[in-house]
């Protein structure tokens, strides 16, 4: 007899939000050291976004605690081998790379781009791992379904950033910018994570066998089939690939697959709830 | 370390009264809580936050038909490699120089990582005061000689406390005395500290699998996969990390250009 350690929509939204916090960094960042001028809103839109959005996950994660005020014990000790405790303090971590990078992005001067590209390709170790240890957290535990999860955190980590990276694209298209050769390349970036993502989530099923019920056959199996695998999966690729002729806007796949991004979080958080 | 301390409950002596199940309430000023319907006369289904010590009264079929008291006294099992400890952010959980695995309620800050993480489902979080409860062991007492108050209470001593060694060894006599008597499937259950979770410091004696007891057959420690995982994150990483790469790089060369 196993116990569901009752984490439910805070934990949801923080899983979600944090791994485009991670995943919009990471991108960021690889556009601030590989891209080049034209991509300079990708770059401040994904360091101020993640900047925003690991605030709110902090606050998220104290609300969800049994005593919020004692949030600091966390910080009082450290397990290198405790998936949350090296996430608490990662949060910390990540905070300031993710602060540095968005007020430098501010500046015009060469020399302080130089030390922003410098920071932010450290800063991206910070944000993977933001993005994929959620899922280690979880496939470490004794549930059932979560601990047989070999690759949880890989699938947490692709989710991230196809969900990071359509977050980058949705801002851009929203304030605008959606026409430069930046938005073409984060949805490339995009388009690669979300393939990715749809291999590591085959394997993880293959992996899981039976095991996988929860999903793929139990309450929440309509919603894991249709809202994350072809809603935010098959059809935002489909989208991207054929959309140009369908005079679909170039933000619907964005929007897929964040919700596609919000609902994996669900269902397996949801499994064990 | 002072030498390690045990309990050992031997399910062949339960007579299901539940003194022990009371004696843990009173010692530990458990609350009352509304009972559970099981269909037996077991209460609760599971341990709680606020019942840390639970009877379980398992019917099993005989030839004939009829049905047959398994008794249990069950608990936390105080594992050698504790999940709970293991999975605790804060440090709130600890290991007692006695051995046994402990709560620190003041320390404890709710985040429900150790309920999780607990091969037996025995942390419970407790709605009440926003941390994490289960047995204590009767920290307060064993510091001050007393065993624990259900190994106290018990009229028939099915549950005995005392060093882990020493009872160790009682259980394999007994153990092997039950089987003379012709119970085939008596057997130990956590006694051996070469066995899984480097033994329990709560151990058993059952008459029956395990798994007939609601208990895990071979009980894992959670934390067995972390590096595993880690590394399988990692190599995800590099591949979306290649992939953006690809995406931003500027063709026809470096990419030189100044945001």
């Amino acid at each position: 007899m196993l116990r569901s350690p009752e984490w439910h929509m805070l934990i949801v939204w923080y899983f979600f939000l944090g791994g485009i916090a991670g995943g919009a960094y990471f991108t960021a960042a690889i556009a601030d050291n590989f891209g080049g001028k034209k991509d300079r809103d990708v770059i401040r839109i994904g360091y101020f976004l993640s900047l925003l959005l690991i605030a709110l996950c902090g606050i998220l994660l104290i609300l969800d605690l049994g005593v919020p005020t004692r949030f600091l014990n966390m910080m009082g000790f450290f397990k290198f081998w405790n998936p949350m405790s090296i996430g608490a303090w990662m949060l910390g971590v990540f905070g300031m790379f993710a602060f540095v990078s968005s007020a430098l992005s501010l500046s015009g001067s060469d020399s302080m781009a130089r030390f922003r590209r410098i920071w932010s390709l450290i800063g991206t170790v910070t944000g993977f791992f933001l993005a994929s240890y959620t899922g280690v957290l979880l496939s470490n535990s004794a549930q059932p379904f979560w601990s047989d999860a070999r690759v949880m955190g890989a699938l947490f980590l692709a989710s991230g950033a196809s969900t990071g990276m359509a977050a980058i694209s949705l801002l851009m298209y929203l304030s605008g910018e959606a026409a430069g050769e930046g938005f073409e390349k984060v949805k490339r970036a995009d388009r690669f994570a979300m393939i990715f993502e749809l291999l590591v989530l085959a394997l993880f099923l293959a992996l899981l066998g039976s095991a996988a019920a929860p999903l793929t056959t139990g309450h929440l199996a309509p919603l894991f089939w249709v809202g994350l695998v072809i809603v935010g999966l098959v059809v935002p690729l489909v989208l991207d690939l054929v959309g140009a002729g369908l005079k679909v806007p170039a933000v619907v796949p964005a929007v897929l697959v964040l919700i596609g991004g919000f609902i994996m979080r669900y269902v397996i958080v949801m499994a064990n709830a | 370390m002072a030498r390690t301390l045990a309990m050992f409950t031997d399910t062949s002596l339960c007579i299901g009264c539940r003194a022990c199940q009371v004696a843990c309430k009173q010692w530990n000023e458990l609350p009352l809580e509304q009972p559970e319907w099981t269909g037996s006369y077991q209460n609760h289904a599971h341990f709680t936050d606020k019942t840390y010590r639970l009877v379980r009264f398992i019917e099993k079929p005989k030839e004939n038909g009829e049905l047959a008291w398994l008794l249990m006294s069950d608990v936390c099992k105080h594992c050698a490699q504790a999940g709970c400890l293991e999975a605790c952010p804060t440090g709130a959980i600890y290991r007692t120089e006695y051995g046994t695995v402990n709560i620190n309620q003041d320390v404890c800050n709710g985040c429900r990582y150790c309920v999780t993480s607990c091969p037996f489902g025995v942390v419970a979080f407790n709605h009440d005061t926003g941390t994490a409860n289960k047995c204590t062991f009767c920290n307060d007492r064993i510091h001050n000689n007393l065993g624990p108050a259900c190994a106290k209470t018990c009229p028939t001593d099915s549950i005995q406390f005392g060093y882990r060694d020493e009872l160790a060894a009682k259980a394999e006599k007994r153990v092997a005395k039950l089987k003379e008597m012709g119970h085939k499937d008596a057997q130990l259950y956590g006694a051996d500290t070469n066995g899984p979770l480097g033994g329990l410091n709560a151990f058993f004696l059952l008459l029956d699998r395990p798994s007939t007891y609601n208990l895990p057959e071979k009980p894992l420690l959670p934390q067995r996969n972390v590096l595993a995982d880690s590394l399988l994150s990692v190599g995800s990483a590099l591949l979306v990390g290649v992939g953006a790469v690809m995406a931003f790089r500027e063709r026809g060369g470096k990419g030189g250009g100044h945001a």
